[in-house]
């Protein structure tokens, strides 16, 4: 669960997955750790990762990416270090139609329209979802 | 307007949903031979599963409904998930069978796991028709599975969006511009 000051997060997306997690009792850690992944010669780190959030009760780390396909690209990069350095790590990438799909199942679009308007890139109707 | 015109593919027939079910009760059936499990399932989705799951199992069984709030529709900020309908029998004791529709993130079926090992069940077991894991946020020992389903927006079987589809007789795909936008599956 959340500390008693809640984190600044870097991004909406990242508040409201966080509130997703809250609501159905899943603990939560905001940006825990940083694994290096990059070394220079001096052995000088020179590029680390730190996952938006590690869920403890699954030992799993989750990154979300809802921004520009250039820093999806670097993501993406970062994350196949990560895998090749550190294998016992588990850590899932959540891209941007991943995000939009929780957000679809959970009927909040609204949420889905402000990321729109932020991003410019995704529209919708005013419908939810049931399950 | 007909309900097929808003699905982009027809992901499983009803021949083919009707044929792994029965497979399902099939097996719980042998699984549970000799023993008096309750089907426990989550309002609404899993309904038309469960009417037919429970046709295909010769075995006496007895069933349970419950309905559990969901995030996207709670009215506070800062809610938690809550039980809007509770078991109507006690299930200690007994053998729990809970029978979902879609496994997706996990996240209500985690809790739901939790509120009801705290009744003392004798023992408890998944099965639903649909697990897509491609979002799994929560680590759910699924018992029995149907189908493991790829990262589309599905409906009918009693899958819903915005309470409608639930009636098809199969597992299509919606089309996205019936929720005005890019597929969520990219």
């Amino acid at each position: 669960m959340t500390s008693d000051s809640p984190p600044r997060f870097a991004h909406d997306s990242e508040a409201e997955l966080a509130r997703i997690l809250d609501y159905y009792g899943v603990a939560w850690r905001y940006e825990p750790d940083v694994f290096p992944i990059s070394w220079n010669a001096d052995g000088a780190v020179i590029e680390s990762f730190a996952p938006d959030f590690y869920l403890p009760q699954v030992d799993l780390y989750i990154e979300l990416t809802t921004l520009k396909q250039s820093l999806v690209r670097k993501k993406n990069r970062k994350l196949r270090y990560m895998r090749q350095l550190y294998p016992e790590i588990r850590v899932k990438l959540f891209y941007a139609r991943d995000f939009k799909a929780l957000m679809l199942k959970y009927g909040r679009l609204d949420f889905l329209t402000d990321m729109a308007a932020a991003n410019g890139a995704y529209a919708h109707t005013g419908a939810g979802i049931n399950r | 307007m007909s309900l097929h015109a808003d699905v982009e593919e027809i992901l499983l027939d009803s021949e083919t949903v009707a044929a792994r079910v029965a497979e399902l009760g099939a097996q719980l059936a042998s699984d549970y031979a000799g023993r008096d499990p309750v089907l426990v399932s989550v309002l609404k989705g899993a309904l038309v599963f469960l009417a037919d799951l429970m046709r295909t199992m010769d075995l006496p069984t007895s069933i349970d409904l419950m309905e559990v709030s969901s995030y996207g529709a709670a009215t506070e900020s800062s809610g938690q998930v809550r039980i809007l309908k509770d078991l109507s029998k006690p299930i200690e004791g007994r053998d729990v069978i809970v029978v979902e529709d879609i496994i997706d993130t996990g996240l209500t079926l985690n809790y739901l796991l939790g509120y009801l090992a705290d009744r003392q069940p004798a023992s408890i077991r998944i099965c639903c028709l649909l697990d897509k894991p491609a979002r799994r946020l929560a680590d759910i020992p699924i018992d029995y599975i149907g189908f493991t389903i790829p990262d589309r927006f599905v409906i009918g079987y009693g899958l819903d969006y915005d309470e409608r589809y639930r009636n098809l007789p199969y597992i299509g795909v919606l089309k996205p511009s019936v929720y005005g936008g890019a597929p969520p599956e990219g």
